[in-house]
C-alpha cells in the first residue's frame, strides 16, 4: 500500500520531469545564417556550407557537445545582387538582424572592418593550420586590411581576354600563331594596340557586324579597371600609407583605348555599354564578336547554356595585353570572401569559425569551382581529380599568378565611382579623353582632398 | 455670450498633425541632423567606437604626434609578468596546462604572437587547440592595437593598462584619430559648394521638372478638353487608355521604353523604313525620353483631374458662350480655363514637387548617365550617393545634405506657388454666403 502511495505521490513529479528529460536529451539547436551572393551556378557558395554543417555535426557529437547546427541561406542573384547585398548587410548588422556568415567582396572588408560589423577572422581561426596553410599565398593579401587578415577566400577567379580562333585564322593567324598568342600578350609584344588593328582587320573582313571588333564587358565592373593596370604606372594604391592612387598617365592610356575602340577605329559600339547580358552572352559565344575579355567563370555559361561545344578549339584565352610600354600585361582577380559578422556571439562566433573552415577543404570547395567555373583557393585542390580533370581550371588557374586585385580602402566606392563616369563620358563621345581625365582629377581632387594621391 | 470653447477642432485636426509630424516633420528635422555628420557605411550608424589600428598609427606620425607616444600605442608585447600569469590562472585552461606555463613562462617576454605560440608549443602541457592558445595570448597581451573600446572612459582605461598616461588636450586628440564612427561636421556642406557636378545637377533637375511639367500639364489639359467635346463612349475609352502609364508597374513600363528605343527595337526598324540608320535612341537623345516617359505617367493623373473639372463647369455658362457665338478654342480660352484656375494651380504644384523628389523612371531608364551626371537629376543623386553605390560604400551624411536642399526648394517652390495663384483668393468664402 506504501509503495502505491509513493508512486502517486510521485507520479506528478515524473510526468512533470518527463519531458525537461526530453529537452536535455535533445542537442540544443544552433541556427547559422548565411548570406551569399549566387546564381544558380554559384549554389554551393551557401550549398557546401550546409554539406559543411553536417561534418561538424559529427564532430561535435564525438567532442560530446549538445549542439546541433543547421544553415539556413538567403542567396542574392540578378542584376542587384551586389548592391542589395551590399546594403541590405549593412543595415541588417547594425539593426541586429544580419547574418552570421556573409560571403562578400574582399573590397568590402574595409568598409565593414571599419564599422565594425565583422570580426578579424585571424583571431578566430588557425590560419596555420590545415586547410589555410595551403591557401595559394597570394590571396591572403587581399583577404588582409589595416594589418589584419578578416576573411578566408571563397573562391578565385581571372577575367581573361578572349579571341575568337576562326576568325584570327581567317586574317592569317596560323595554328601556331593562335597557340603562341597568350605567351606573346604575357610577354608584353601583343599590346592593346594590337588588339584593336587586329578587331579592325576581323570586321573589315566581314567577319563581324560594324561594332563587335572588340566587345568589352557590357555593363559596369571591377574587369575595365584592367585597362588602367596594364598602363605605365597603373598601380590603385600606395602599400606604405595605404592611400588610392590615381596616375592621370595610366588613366588617360585607358580612356585612350577605349575612345579609340568606339571612334577611332569604331570597333566598339559607341551604345555597348548598359547592355543585355543574354544578348552578349549568346553573341561571343557564337562567333559574333572578334575580341573580347570575360572571366574565368564565362566558360560555365558559353558550354551549358549556350552550347558552346567546342570551347577550346574556337576560343583563345589569354592575359589582358599591356597597354603599350612601360605597361604590363595582367588580369583582375576578385576573390570572394568568407566573413564573420558580428550578429554572431559567444558559441555561435565559434561554430562559424569551424564552418568556413569546413567548407574550405579541397573537395568542398571543388564542388563550387567546377559547377560555377571559378578558380580554386588551395594547391591541394588541383591535385582533387574532380578538379584537375577540369581543363578549363586547370589552364586557368595559370592566370592567376600575374593576377591584381581591386585595393581594400574605405574609399573605394567613391573613387570607382569618379573613374567610371570619366569612361563613360569619353565613350559616349561627350568629353575628350584628356578632358574626361582632367574632370575626374579635379573632382577627386575637390571631393575626396588627400585621401588620394593624384600623381 | 462666449461659451466654453469647443476642443473639438482640436481633436478634428489630430490624426493630421499626426501624421504631418510622423511623416514629415521628424523626417525632415533627422534628415537634417544627419546632413551634419560624416556618417556612411564605412562609420556605422551607431555609436562611438574607438581603435587604434595599424592606419591609426600611421596617421599619428603623419599628423607629428609625439614619436615616443606612438611607439608605446603601437607596441604588442605578451608578458608573462605578475598580471599575465594572474589572467592567464583565470582563462579557464585546465589546472596542468596553467601549472607549467607558471613554471616555465614566468617573466618571459615575446614580441610576436607567432613567437609565442612557438613557446607554448614546446610545453608538454601545451593549451592543445588554438582556441586555447588563443586564450593565453589574450591573457598575456599588452597592447592597445586591434582592441574596440565603445566609450571614451574605456579606452582611457585601455591607455592606463598599457601605462601610456597622457594629458586631457591630448586625449581628446588622440579619441578624435582613433573614432573610427561618424562626427559632427560641415563638411557636407563645403564639399557640395566645391563639386563642380552641383550646379549641374540643379540644372540638369531645373531642365527636367520645366520640361516634364509643361508637358505633364499641357498634355493632360489637351487630353482632357478633347474628350470633352468627343462623345461619352469615346472619351472614356481614351481616357482609359492614357492610364495605362500610370497603371503598369514602373519597371514593365520603362522596358517598354527600352525595346521602343533599343537599335533593334521598334523605333530603329519604323525609321530604317524611311533609311535612318538604326541607333539606341536613348543613349542618343536622353533627356527627350526621360521626358516623355515621364510625361506620359503625368499627365494621365492630370487628365482625370482637368476632366472632373471641365464636366463640373455650369452647362449654362458654356451654352451662354455658344450663344454669345464663341468658338470652342475662345470657349476653352474665356470661359473653361479660367474656372480651372484651382484645379491647374493643384495638378501644377502637386507635379512641381513629385518630379522633383521622384527618380525611379530616370533611374530605371537612364540611371542618371550616359556619361558624367548627363541625366541625373538632386533626388536620383541623394539616391545613388545615400543609398546606392556599386561597391557598397553609401554616405548617409553627404546623401542627407543633399536631400535637406531638396527640401528647402520644395518649401520654397510651394510659398512660390501660393503667392502666384493666389490661394487667398481661391480659398475666399464665395460673396454670396457672406
Amino acid at each position: 500500500m506504501k509503495f502505491k502511495r509513493l508512486i502517486l505521490a510521485a507520479l506528478p513529479a515524473i510526468l512533470f520531469a518527463l519531458p525537461t528529460a526530453q529537452a536535455l536529451a535533445q542537442a540544443q539547436e544552433m541556427e547559422i545564417v548565411v548570406w551569399a551572393p549566387a546564381d544558380q551556378n554559384e549554389r554551393y557558395r551557401f550549398e557546401a556550407v550546409a554539406l559543411a554543417a553536417n561534418v561538424l555535426n559529427e564532430e561535435l557529437k564525438i567532442e560530446g557537445r549538445d549542439i546541433k547546427v543547421t544553415v539556413s541561406a538567403r542567396s542574392f542573384a540578378g542584376s542587384q545582387t551586389w548592391q542589395q547585398l551590399k546594403q541590405g548587410f549593412s543595415l541588417a548588422v547594425e539593426a541586429g538582424q544580419g547574418p552570421h556568415i556573409i560571403v562578400g567582396g574582399h573590397e568590402d572588408i574595409p568598409v565593414w572592418g571599419n564599422a565594425g560589423l565583422i570580426y578579424p577572422i585571424e583571431e578566430y581561426i588557425d590560419l596555420e593550420a590545415w586547410p589555410f596553410v595551403d591557401v595559394f599565398p597570394s590571396l591572403w593579401p587581399i583577404m588582409s586590411w589595416n594589418g589584419q587578415i578578416w576573411g578566408v577566400p571563397q573562391d578565385a577567379e581571372s577575367r581573361p581576354f578572349f579571341g575568337w580562333i576562326p576568325h584570327l585564322k581567317a586574317i592569317g593567324y596560323s595554328d601556331a600563331d593562335v597557340a603562341a598568342l597568350p605567351e606573346k600578350v604575357k610577354s608584353g609584344q601583343y599590346t592593346l594596340q594590337n588588339v584593336l588593328e587586329d578587331a579592325k582587320k576581323i570586321q573589315d573582313k566581314g567577319l563581324v557586324e560594324k561594332g563587335y571588333g572588340f566587345y568589352p564587358r557590357a555593363t559596369k565592373g571591377g574587369d575595365y579597371w584592367q585597362f588602367y593596370a596594364v598602363q605605365k604606372g597603373g598601380d590603385m594604391i600606395d602599400d606604405t600609407s595605404g592611400k588610392l592612387i590615381l596616375d592621370k598617365g595610366a588613366l588617360l592610356g585607358y580612356y585612350q583605348f577605349f575612345y579609340d575602340a568606339v571612334f577611332k577605329y569604331e570597333v566598339t559600339k559607341k551604345n555597348h555599354l548598359g547592355m543585355e547580358w543574354d544578348q552578349w552572352y549568346n553573341e561571343v559565344a557564337n562567333g559574333k564578336a572578334g575580341l573580347w575579355h570575360g572571366g574565368t567563370w564565362h566558360y560555365a555559361r558559353y558550354t551549358r547554356r549556350e552550347g558552346l561545344d567546342d570551347f577550346f578549339g574556337t576560343v583563345m584565352f589569354a592575359l589582358i595585353p599591356s597597354g603599350g610600354a612601360g605597361g604590363k600585361a595582367t588580369t583582375l582577380t576578385h576573390p570572394l570572401t568568407y566573413l564573420i559578422s558580428k550578429q554572431a556571439k559567444g558559441e555561435e562566433l565559434e561554430i562559424a569559425a569551424r564552418l568556413i573552415t569546413i567548407v574550405s577543404e579541397p573537395r568542398l570547395n571543388t564542388l563550387h569551382a567546377i559547377a560555377s567555373a571559378h578558380l580554386g583557393i588551395t594547391n591541394a585542390q588541383t591535385k582533387v581529380s574532380q578538379y584537375s580533370d577540369d581543363r578549363w581550371t586547370a589552364e586557368a588557374t595559370d592566370l592567376l599568378k600575374s593576377a591584381f586585385a581591386l585595393p581594400n580602402s574605405v574609399d573605394f566606392g567613391q573613387y570607382d565611382t569618379l573613374v567610371w563616369k570619366g569612361l563613360t563620358a569619353t565613350w559616349s563621345g561627350d568629353l575628350s579623353p584628356q578632358d574626361a581625365v582632367d574632370t575626374v582629377v579635379k573632382e577627386m581632387a575637390a571631393t575626396m582632398g588627400n585621401k588620394v594621391i593624384i600623381r | 455670450m462666449r461659451g466654453r470653447r469647443s476642443l473639438l477642432p482640436v481633436w478634428f485636426m489630430l490624426p493630421a498633425s499626426v501624421a504631418v509630424t510622423v511623416f514629415f516633420v521628424i523626417p525632415v528635422f533627422m534628415t537634417f541632423v544627419f546632413s551634419f555628420t560624416s556618417m556612411s557605411s564605412d562609420t556605422g550608424i551607431l555609436g562611438n567606437r574607438y581603435i587604434v589600428t595599424e592606419a591609426t598609427i600611421r596617421e599619428l606620425t603623419e599628423r607629428g604626434v609625439d614619436a615616443d607616444l606612438v611607439k608605446r600605442l603601437g607596441s604588442r608585447v605578451f608578458a608573462f609578468d605578475q598580471a599575465g600569469l594572474a589572467a592567464v590562472g583565470k582563462s579557464g585552461l585546465k589546472p596542468p596546462v596553467v601549472k607549467e606555463i607558471e613554471e616555465k613562462l614566468a617573466g618571459a617576454v615575446f614580441g610576436s604572437e607567432k613567437e609565442l605560440f612557438a613557446a607554448l608549443k614546446s610545453l608538454k602541457n601545451r593549451p592543445r587547440s588554438f582556441r586555447d592558445r588563443k586564450a593565453v595570448s589574450k591573457a598575456v597581451v599588452n597592447t592597445i592595437v586591434n582592441r574596440e573600446f565603445r566609450t571614451a572612459t574605456g579606452f582611457r582605461a585601455g591607455l592606463a593598462s598599457i601605462n601610456v598616461e597622457v594629458d586631457d588636450a591630448t586625449f581628446d586628440r588622440l579619441l578624435g584619430l582613433v573614432n573610427t564612427s561618424w562626427s559632427w561636421t560641415t563638411k557636407n556642406y563645403v564639399e557640395l559648394l566645391a563639386s563642380d557636378f552641383t550646379l549641374k545637377i540643379l540644372a540638369n533637375t531645373m531642365f527636367y521638372v520645366f520640361f516634364t511639367l509643361i508637358f505633364n500639364v499641357g498634355f493632360a489639359l489637351v487630353l482632357a478638353l478633347a474628350t470633352f467635346y468627343m462623345p461619352s463612349g469615346q472619351s472614356k475609352f481614351f481616357r482609359a487608355v492614357w492610364l495605362i502609364p500610370r497603371i503598369s508597374p514602373s519597371v514593365i513600363y520603362v522596358m517598354l521604353w527600352k525595346w521602343f528605343t533599343f537599335d533593334s527595337g521598334f523605333m530603329s526598324y519604323f525609321l530604317g523604313t524611311f533609311g535612318v540608320a538604326p541607333e539606341n535612341w536613348l543613349n542618343e537623345y536622353p533627356w527627350t525620353f526621360v521626358i516623355f516617359a515621364n510625361g506620359f505617367v503625368g499627365a494621365s493623373m492630370g487628365m482625370i483631374i482637368f476632366a472632373s473639372a471641365v464636366l463640373a463647369i455650369p452647362r449654362d455658362v458654356l451654352h451662354a458662350a455658344e450663344v454669345d457665338g464663341a468658338y470652342p478654342w475662345q470657349q476653352v480660352r474665356r470661359v473653361i480655363l479660367p474656372m480651372m484656375a484651382w484645379p491647374i494651380l493643384f495638378v501644377t504644384s502637386y507635379q512641381t514637387l513629385s518630379l522633383l523628389t521622384s527618380f525611379e523612371y530616370i533611374l530605371l531608364l537612364t540611371d542618371g548617365g550616359p556619361g558624367f551626371f548627363t541625366t541625373e537629376t538632386w533626388a536620383l543623386n541623394a539616391y545613388h550617393t545615400a543609398l546606392s553605390n556599386y561597391y557598397g560604400n553609401l554616405r548617409y551624411g553627404f546623401g542627407a545634405t543633399l536631400a535637406v536642399v531638396l527640401v528647402v526648394v520644395g518649401i520654397a517652390l510651394s510659398l512660390l506657388y501660393l503667392r502666384l495663384f493666389d490661394f487667398k483668393a481661391l480659398v475666399a468664402e464665395p460673396p454670396i454666403e457672406s
